[in-house]
């Protein structure tokens, strides 16, 4: 067995003129759980799809298992769409084997875990019932169900928490962890950093159609400086209180808010006890991975409004 | 079974439950009924329109009484020999009254078709049409009351009839079997092809066709869904056979043998029924309904392939003209084909491959060759596999991969114009 489930490769897309993905590759570890964060609109969707070999990338190639072609390995993935869609006629059991089927189980082995499934998740209730008289979150974790009932080696979930509520939220969480104790590999995508912070294993953050960053998820919060929020015990001159602190250091209500450098933090904790204004309040943490995607994704921004201004000179000289 | 055949197969009956399951289902196997009411209605309708024409019409004979004895009798003679049968004889006698013919020609109350007015060697006929078979007719019976007169009283012909009754079937009968057979195909499957080309806007309206495509190959997805619909269609025709057969039987049974046989021999169905097509007719049975099939898989997979490109329910309303055309265009090919066996025509609408399944059924029943059926079903199969191949691939580098609005007649500029940006280099490369 490969080290690695999903090996993707310069993967590149256009849509018309625009270039939808560029050069994005993922390397997804086997029995891992994987997070493809980004912006709306920055090319996840189309990434995955390129990597299920749903869309012929323009350019880069898409492996799974080690070498195989994503088509070649159908029966072995599961995939939830970005786009829920599901036979609005069909009873949710019928649906779930049906999508099971696809994926060559047998159609009364996937009714039975359906069933299996559905009363774990808290939806026995709904069984038997047509898919169009079910709320829509109920309608997305019966496809959910449906995407994983073969027992797929990887399971690729486009977005799989929008659209649920909290306690839903939390049961796909649940299934997620199990399905990777069973021995799955999960490559999901969001923009919802709570969950890829708890669940993921590793990360990948797509924006502007490119990959800006690819590790674990301490190493993306690593990125940023560690915030101090630090309340002074004496009420005294703002000023002498700035003076021990670095240069940045603001005021909000009574605390002071910086960032400062691992490396900074026994020399400030030094300075603050000797300056003789006292704590009452000291916070020193790594931002969350919230702070470090937001920092990514403006800096990729900036990038972008830096160039257009250039392309915008040159073309007025030209 | 691999898993391209046995995902078709998962295809197909999802498909197949999701028509037949439906209460809309009833009314379109029932639609024929409301066919034949209409057929009914209009029949009745029509004879008895007929009926009130027939009794209104006739001829007017403005005769001498002399000769009203010699005209009745010419008329009792000539009347039955008549490919259609006259008008009725209206003899009036010669009276200043009666003097003229265009009068009496537009007298109301009636249709006159003609007049004959004079002495018989010399009668005027005033008719409504010039050179109508009425005027004819009228003509010939002055001349032949005159003939009758000439050559006196004639010995009567007592003829013995004897009908050829196992004499072979002739060629006219087994060119209209043959065009019975492009029609019946024709008819089948304009009324039942037609629907693949709205049967993956499901897919597309409610997304599935995502989970589709990520499933199994778009070729099995689209295989799968013709072979639901062949399955509806079949069962459709199945029904009406069943129907057909069990009403055959009841009335059979209802009706005395010799009433029927009193009928066959006058009928001209029977006549059809007793002869038989070139290649006999369990044969030739067989072989239509193969045809039907592969007809109905090959404009089936046109019109999937069509209907897949197009991005409404609007568009696909449009395209149902064109596609109805399409198939009008095919049967007129073949109709064409029928009327003359072994002609360029006949070869080439055997050959082209949408019009080749009603070609080849016609040519089952005027010629007796039967191994080139197989080689028509090959290659009618062939190009089921090619549409189809073509109408994924179509499907894929369209509407799958472009998002939304895409049309193939604009994929060049868009290809053009995403070269044109790899010259240029991405923004973020620099």
């Amino acid at each position: 067995m490969s080290d690695f489930s999903v090996e993707a490769n310069g993967l590149t897309k256009y849509f018309g003129n625009y270039k939808a993905v560029d050069q994005v590759s993922l390397a997804v570890p086997t029995g891992s759980i994987y997070g493809v964060l980004g912006p709306n609109g920055a090319g996840k969707t189309t990434s995955l799809r390129m990597t299920l070999g749903i869309i012929d990338p323009d350019a880069g190639t898409s492996r799974l298992f080690g070498g195989q072609r994503p088509q070649s390995v159908r029966h072995r993935i599961g995939y939830l769409p970005e786009e829920r869609g599901l036979y609005p006629g069909m009873k949710a059991r019928e649906a779930i084997a049906f999508m099971g089927a696809l994926r060559g189980l047998d159609w009364s082995e996937g009714r039975r875990r359906a069933a299996g499934f559905m009363t774990e998740l808290g939806l026995e209730r709904v069984i038997d019932e047509k898919i169009r008289k079910m709320s829509k979150g109920m309608a997305q974790m019966i496809q959910l169900i449906g995407s994983i009932v073969h027992a797929p080696d990887l399971i690729v979930l486009d977005e799989p928490f929008s659209g649920l509520d909290p306690v839903n939220q939390e049961r796909l969480e649940m299934l997620v962890r199990r399905e990777r104790d069973r021995g799955a590999t999960i490559l999901f995508s969001t923009h919802v950093m709570a969950h890829a912070e708890r669940l993921c294993d590793r990360i990948a953050i797509i924006a502007r159609s490119a990959r800006r960053f690819e590790g674990t998820v301490d190493e993306a919060r690593a990125l940023l400086p560690m915030q101090v929020r630090y309340t002074p015990r004496t009420a005294g001159d703002p000023a002498a209180v700035a003076a021990n602190l670095p240069s940045g250091a603001e005021l909000r209500g009574d605390a002071w808010h910086f960032a400062i450098q691992d490396a900074d933090v026994e020399p400030l904790l030094a300075r603050i006890t000797a300056s003789g204004h006292g704590v009452t309040g000291l916070s020193i943490s790594r931002p969350a991975l919230h702070d470090a995607f937001v920092h990514i994704v403006r800096q990729v921004d900036a990038g972008f409004d830096a160039d257009a201004t250039e392309d915008a000179v040159e073309e007025a000289s030209a | 079974m691999t898993p391209f055949i046995r995902s078709m197969f998962v295809v197909a009956r999802r498909d197949f439950l999701a028509i037949v399951a439906t209460p809309t289902f009833l009314l379109f196997l029932l639609a024929p009924l409301f066919m034949v009411a209409m057929g009914l209605a209009g029949g009745v309708g029509a004879s008895q329109l007929a009926d009130s024409a027939r009794g209104a019409g006739r001829i007017v004979v403005v005769a001498d009484p002399a000769d009203i004895e010699g005209l009745r009798a010419a008329d009792t003679r000539l009347r039955t020999a008549m490919a259609r049968e006259p008008a009725t004889l209206d003899i009036r006698i010669v009276s200043p009254a009666n003097a003229d013919p265009v009068a009496i020609a537009r007298e109301k109350g009636s249709d006159t078709y003609a007049v004959m007015s004079g002495p018989l060697t010399a009668p005027r006929i005033v008719e409504r049409e010039q050179g109508s078979s009425a005027g004819r007719y009228l003509a010939l019976l002055a001349g032949d009351v005159l003939r009758a007169r000439a050559a006196g009283p004639l010995p009567s012909v007592t003829p013995g009839f004897e009908s050829l009754s196992s004499g072979g079937t002739s060629i006219a009968v087994q060119q209209s079997l043959g065009f019975g057979a492009v029609f019946i195909i024709f008819l089948l499957t304009l009324l039942l092809a037609g629907q693949t080309v709205s049967s993956l806007a499901e897919e597309k309206g409610n997304k599935v066709i995502e989970i589709l495509a990520a499933a199994v190959p778009l070729e099995s997805v689209f295989l799968g869904k013709l072979l639901g619909m062949l399955g509806v269609a079949v069962l459709f025709i199945a029904f009406w056979m069943i129907v057909a057969m069990g009403g055959g039987l009841i009335a059979a049974a209802q009706v005395d043998p010799a009433a029927i046989a009193a009928a066959g021999k006058a009928g001209k169905a029977t006549a059809a029924l007793a002869s038989m097509p070139a290649t006999g007719w369990a044969f030739f049975l067989g072989i239509g309904f193969a045809y039907f099939i592969l007809s109905f898989l090959l404009l089936g997979a046109v019109f999937l392939g069509v209907g897949a490109q197009a991005g409404s329910v609007r568009e696909i309303q449009m395209l149902s003209l064109p596609i109805t055309i399409f198939q009008v265009g095919m049967f007129s090919l073949s109709a064409g084909a029928v009327s003359a066996p072994g002609s360029g025509l006949a070869h080439f609408a055997q050959i082209f491959p949408f019009s080749s399944p009603l070609a080849m059924a016609a040519r089952a029943a005027t010629d007796d060759a039967k191994a080139v059926h197989l080689l028509a079903l090959g290659w009618q199969a062939i190009w089921v596999a090619l549409v189809i191949f073509l109408s994924v691939r179509l499907f894929r580098s369209g509407v799958l991969s472009g998002g939304s609005g895409w049309k193939f007649w604009r994929r060049t500029r868009c290809a053009g114009a995403a070269a044109t940006l790899t010259e240029s280099g991405s923004p973020q490369s620099h």
